[in-house]
């Protein structure tokens, strides 16, 4: 698989409802040990929202320092930021994401470190 | 154990590779994703790169024609790009630090044709710089 058929790929719970489009996916350094890197990059969740703007900035994460009006502004746009982990995750096909549970479950992408 | 986290698009993608002696060795176009054989998530496995691997990003039919190209670019007959394993990656920081040569990695394979069969036959080429 190749992170670009995670990336904008659209969340859905069993209801059919949905959580939005995969902005970004987090990755914690934990996995077997590969050469001269140390521990490899496991995939731990997937950072959702409806709306696609800015998310590549890494606005949506709340640890993020910015210029407060950037700050404030961007906090409004992604309210709706939600962080789906991996063991969530019941299928993945094309562009469509099945996870299990409710997406109103879903908590707040927190910060990463 | 409580490993560090890094988001993919934001710290990983469209990120520069530099090899171990400083030169720019491709740039990070997408990753290689492979799921464990007693299962769990994903691993990150590789690092790919190049147009073959851009082509996926970009879509559509200008997609579709920049990965024809790049396969053509590519000795066999793969349809990949691309890709350095993970374990020659030392470090990511605003660039991604390599612990090889450039000249070990496949991405050199399309810099190497470009440089022979494009850059070479242009006029006054055998007078720049290397």
């Amino acid at each position: 698989m190749r992170l670009s058929e995670l990336l904008g790929a659209e969340v859905v719970d069993q209801a059919g409802r949905s959580a939005g489009r995969v902005h970004d996916v987090r990755l914690v350094q934990d996995g077997p040990l590969v050469g001269g890197f140390g521990a490899s990059l496991r995939v731990a969740g997937l950072i959702v929202g409806r709306r696609a703007v800015g998310a590549r900035l890494g606005y949506e994460r709340r640890d993020m320092r910015g210029p407060l009006l950037v700050k404030l502004l961007v906090g409004w746009l992604f309210h709706d930021g939600r962080y789906v982990a991996w063991d969530r995750i019941r299928s993945i096909k094309p562009d469509r994401i099945m996870i299990s549970g409710s997406v109103a479950d879903l908590p707040e992408p927190g910060p990463s470190q | 154990m409580a490993g560090r986290t890094l988001e993919a698009g934001l710290q990983l993608l469209d990120r520069q590779l530099v090899d171990k002696e400083g030169r720019l060795a491709g740039k990070v176009d997408d990753l290689e994703l492979t799921f464990p054989d007693g299962g769990g998530p994903p691993l990150v496995t590789a690092i790919l790169a190049g147009p073959g691997a851009l082509s996926r990003r970009v879509g559509g039919r200008f997609g579709g024609w920049l990965e024809a190209v790049a396969n053509r670019l590519r000795e066999g007959d793969q349809r990949r790009p691309a890709r350095v394993p993970f374990a020659v990656v030392k470090e990511i920081g605003s660039a991604i630090a390599l612990n090889v040569a450039k000249e070990e990695l496949e991405t050199y394979r399309l810099e190497s044709w470009t440089r022979e069969h494009v850059i070479g036959r242009l006029p006054g080429a055998g007078d720049a710089p290397e």
